[in-house]
């Protein structure tokens, strides 16, 4: 049985974000070319068009430690030839394991900041702990107190309009975005030390948030501006923590949900079963959009691990029917598609290959859903609209699941093998509906 | 049998380098990996983290092979436990146990995290026939590449411990002479469309497949490969070890026509079919080939000796490019490169060559390492995908590089690419017509009015300083010849247009402008 979350592999979390820092130029020690070929061949095709810098390993360089003394001198090199703002040390499964010594490596070199980034993907299971260990890396760099601070930071991959909304709203009841990360310049991670709350937008992002508190001494806030009770929520929890105005607060809340209420009216998804299985901590905010929205939505499958920030959110969707898998994997997912008669499935490759073999409409996750905002009205309306298309393209997944499977049992790919997993006992195994457990 | 001693692989590494980017080739793991799993018998059990299954046999894999994921493989998801610990065969044993069903082969592959703690799998039943083998990927140090040759002669090394099931229908074996295809394995790069032409081109001689292996093979096949008279080694990067274990005469895969005429030749010798090989030729002549002649007889391939290309591929593609397009069409290689192998050029060589080649090539075949050559050295080639990595879509089997389908393939695709460049650099784009602002009596009236610097009027023709025209002809030089025209009577008709507005001769600040807008160099 598979007991750890399917997920690409966990570092490409991280370095993903990193590659897509203007100012950055990461280095990547890899565990050997098959590993620098999959983070460079992923990353070419949907992250940047730019080099990936690897010191070069094998087994001699190991045993010889010249790894450590090559990584050096290209860092250095690096910082020299082309000044970027940051070069962060994307430090991989073999290189975490062997232990380099990296508190030898030079802290800044002219303005350039060297910054070592754990990411050993067998202890960082998921992408959304490695975009964790990103920011934590980044801001554990930076100094400890700020006398003025004011706005709040917004932590998460959001879709690049909604932080101009937010800062909108936020505006209307005495504050301001501060800044966003992951963000494209080393000066957006900086500036963090200036904002006077965290906003986890994804309820991951757990030990940044924490040891910021401790460092920096600045307060979090869990949730986000989706749906209609989330919005609420969210600004209301602004409003509290930097202790704004109450009336103008509960006012311009009451707004923003009502416009929430009106544009998801238009989408009505009443008598719909879904089926959400994401791995970004992003999937928490469409299945309370769904729900909202009057759709079933049976289980929430996350790579995501169990997390504090996460508490609230499940509790919400446990109340409504909803039970969430924390680090589901590929035979968790396909064995659920079993359980109910789903109208639409949201989520992974291999899910969504299964679920069209059957006939189900689906769409793959960080395709369809990275590149659309789910916060306020607009967000709402975006996303079931979405829905509304997918669901009602049935008829042409049916036709062809049918013309497959008129030889009987659906083609799969070449060499085909599936293991069979019960997924109840798999729920129970995990705990699925116990209480959440204690942080 | 685990104490046989391995077989020699005749593969060598791609050199490591103190610095890598921009990779061309996957590691040990991820080739062993895609050899076993192609099997139709073969459930692969990776031993390590969660990333080492599921980013080459689900991420790489849906843009490579178009194919969601491998359904047979999974993998022991190493975590701190075992890493520091517990080592990893208790994880291991649990997945092999799960994936040792009736009728599949299980394959377990080292990666280098588990390579580097030593892990290997041991158990007391290695000598029962069918039970799970460990393949050591040395992913350490060896490349995909000579990882998939010696996986192809380890399945060799162990071909008397696969077992059928007592339910397997019994395999087509041909009564005559007959021939193996080895190579063919998930990553190969337009391995679908190829692999297609060569069974077309046996079909066309009459020669009857003994085995495709390991794509269209069972474990329990490998012992028949010994059965045919001759083997075919689809790819130069991998399974010539094997094809030598077999001991037959062997084939490379052919490019081309002078090579796909020999290769048909040399097999209908090796089995005796030398009439039905020339009947074949004969009828290609006048079906397949027919486009070809057409195309070859049309202006199309005029154009051919002064339309420079660039391949830079791992060897099989790389030499048959070279020798067809280079040799047959007499298109000039202006750069050619291997990325894999001993012989591989380091990426930094490579963006060199291509960023200073004057003229720039018409067409640069490559990986999408090439691809962003093209794009940040703001090159004027157009980019042909012609290896891995990078994603593509090559499931459609008429998009052959091999063979007689191959050759007119390619050349279909050079001539749409030759069009493709010459629109782009069309002279007159598409605006709606000027309007006339003045009358013909307006521009009799201000036509003698002095405005530049050599004192000539409006509508003469304008100067252009010597700086200004070295640089023009420096420019137009990088361009592919046959577009010349277009790019000069461009660069003239924009630079004077601004000189114009500026009042100024043509000078190079001018020109620097416009090669910046039109022709972007370095």
């Amino acid at each position: 049985m598979s007991r750890q979350a399917s997920s690409m592999c966990p570092a490409f979390g991280a370095i993903r974000n990193l590659l897509r820092m203007e100012d950055a130029m990461p280095i990547v020690i890899s565990s050997g070319d098959g590993c620098m070929y999959g983070h460079t061949f992923v990353a070419h095709f949907y992250v940047a068009n730019r080099p990936i810098f690897s010191p070069g390993v094998s087994s001699q360089m190991w045993a010889k430690g010249s790894v450590f003394d090559e990584l050096k001198a290209m860092a250095i090199e690096m910082a020299e030839k082309h000044q970027p703002s940051i070069i962060p040390i994307c430090s991989l499964c073999v290189s975490d394991t062997v232990g380099l010594p990296f508190e030898l490596l030079p802290k800044q070199v002219g303005n350039t900041e060297i910054v070592y980034v754990p990411l050993p993907a067998y202890s960082v299971h998921t992408h959304a702990r490695a975009k964790d260990i990103v920011v934590d890396s980044l801001v554990w760099r930076l100094p400890s107190q700020r006398k003025a601070r004011s706005g709040v930071n917004l932590l998460g991959e959001v879709f690049p309009s909604d932080p101009i909304k937010i800062d909108e709203v936020l505006r209307r009841i005495g504050t301001h975005v501060n800044t966003t990360v992951p963000g494209p310049r080393w000066a957006d991670y900086v500036a963090m030390v200036d904002g006077a709350v965290n906003a986890p937008l994804h309820p991951f992002y757990s030990e940044s948030v924490k040891r910021m508190k401790m460092k920096q001494g600045l307060p979090f806030l869990e949730g986000a501006p989706v749906g209609i009770d989330g919005t609420y929520a969210w600004i209301k929890g602004i409003g509290e923590t930097l202790k704004l105005n109450a009336a103008v607060v509960e006012a311009v809340a009451c707004e923003e949900r009502d416009k929430v209420k009106a544009a998801m009216a238009d989408y009505p998804l009443k008598g719909l079963t879904f089926m959400v299985a994401g791995y970004e901590g992003h999937e928490f905010l469409l299945v309370r959009l769904l729900i909202e929205a009057g759709a079933s939505v049976p289980y929430l499958s996350t790579a995501v691990n169990t997390n504090p920030l996460a508490r609230e959110e499940e509790a919400w969707l446990r109340e409504r029917g909803c039970t969430v898998l924390y680090g589901a994997n590929f035979d968790d997912e396909i064995g659920a598609l079993q359980d109910h008669a789903y109208d639409c499935v949201i989520g992974t490759t291999p899910l969504c290959s299964h679920a069209k073999e059957l006939g189900i409409p689906s769409i793959y996750y960080t395709n369809a859903m990275a590149t659309r905002s789910l916060m306020f009205a607009e967000g709402a309306s975006d996303i079931l609209s979405l829905m509304i298309s997918t669901y009602r393209s049935k008829e042409r997944y049916h036709k062809i699941a049918s013309f497959f499977s008129e030889t009987g049992t659906p083609v799969q790919s070449h060499s085909s093998w599936t293991p069979k997993i019960d997924l109840t006992e798999h729920l129970i195994a995990n705990d699925a509906f116990a209480p959440a457990a204690g942080e | 049998m685990g104490l046989q001693q391995e077989l020699p692989s005749d593969v060598v590494n791609t050199p490591i380098r103190e610095r890598v980017t921009d990779l061309d080739h996957a590691g040990g793991d991820t080739g062993a990996m895609q050899v076993f799993a192609s099997l139709r018998d073969g459930n692969v059990v990776l031993d390590g983290p969660v990333g080492c299954h599921v980013m080459p046999a689900v991420a790489v894999i849906n843009y490579t092979d178009s194919v969601p994921y491998l359904q047979n493989v999974t993998c022991s998801e190493l975590s701190e436990n075992e890493v520091t610990i517990a080592g990893t065969l208790g994880v291991l044993k649990e997945k092999v146990a799960r994936a040792d069903v009736p009728g599949r082969q299980v394959f377990i592959v080292s990666t280098p995290m588990s390579e580097l703690i030593g892990a290997a799998w041991t158990t007391t039943d290695e000598d029962v026939k069918g039970s799970p083998l460990f393949f050591n990927a040395k992913s350490l140090d060896d490349d995909e590449w000579v990882a998939r040759d010696r996986a192809l002669l380890f399945l060799w090394q162990h071909r008397d411990h696969f077992v059928a099931p007592p339910d397997a229908a019994p395999a087509a074996r041909p009564a005559g002479p007959s021939v193996n295809i080895i190579g063919p394995t998930y990553g190969c790069f337009n391995s679908y469309s190829d692999l297609a032409e060569l069974k077309r081109l046996l079909a066309g001689i009459g020669a009857p497949i003994n085995a495709i292996y390991p794509w269209e093979a069972h474990s329990y096949d490998t012992a028949r490969l010994s059965d045919a008279t001759a083997t075919i080694v689809m790819y130069k990067e991998f399974g010539k070890s094997l094809a030598r274990e077999v001991g037959l005469p062997t084939f490379d895969a052919p490019f081309g026509l002078e090579d796909t005429t020999a290769f048909l030749r040399g097999i209908a010798k090796a089995l005796g079919l030398e009439a039905q090989a020339e009947a074949f030729i004969a009828r290609e002549k006048k079906t397949t080939l027919a486009a070809w002649q057409d195309i070859w007889r049309s202006t199309h391939s005029d154009f051919f000796a002064n339309s420079p290309i660039a391949i830079v591929a791992p060897p099989s593609y790389k030499d048959g490019l070279e020798r067809y397009l280079g040799g047959e069409l007499g298109l000039p290689i202006s750069y050619s490169a291997y990325r894999t192998g001993p012989e591989s050029a380091p990426s930094e060589a490579v963006r060199d060559a291509l960023a200073n080649a004057s003229p720039s090539p018409m067409m640069i075949f490559g990986s999408i390492n090439e691809r962003m050559i093209v794009a940040q050295e703001k090159l004027p080639s157009r980019f042909y995908q012609a290896s891995f990595p990078g994603a593509v879509v090559r499931r459609a089997t008429g998009t052959p590089f091999m063979g007689y389908a191959g050759a007119v393939w390619l050349l279909q695709t050079v001539c749409e690419v030759l069009f493709d460049t010459l629109f782009a650099n069309l002279p007159t784009s598409y605006a709606p017509p000027h309007r006339a602002t003045v009358a013909t009596a307006d521009i009799l009236r201000d036509a003698p009015a002095v405005t530049t610097d050599s004192g000539k009027g409006q509508n003469s023709v304008l100067t252009w300083t010597d700086e200004a025209k070295a640089l023009a002809e420096k420019t137009v030089k990088r361009v592919p010849f046959f577009v010349r025209v277009s790019v000069t009577k461009k660069l003239r008709a924009e630079a004077e247009k601004l000189a114009r507005e500026r009042g100024t001769d043509v000078d190079r600040s001018v020109v620097e402008e416009i090669t910046a807008r039109y022709a972007p160099g370095r």
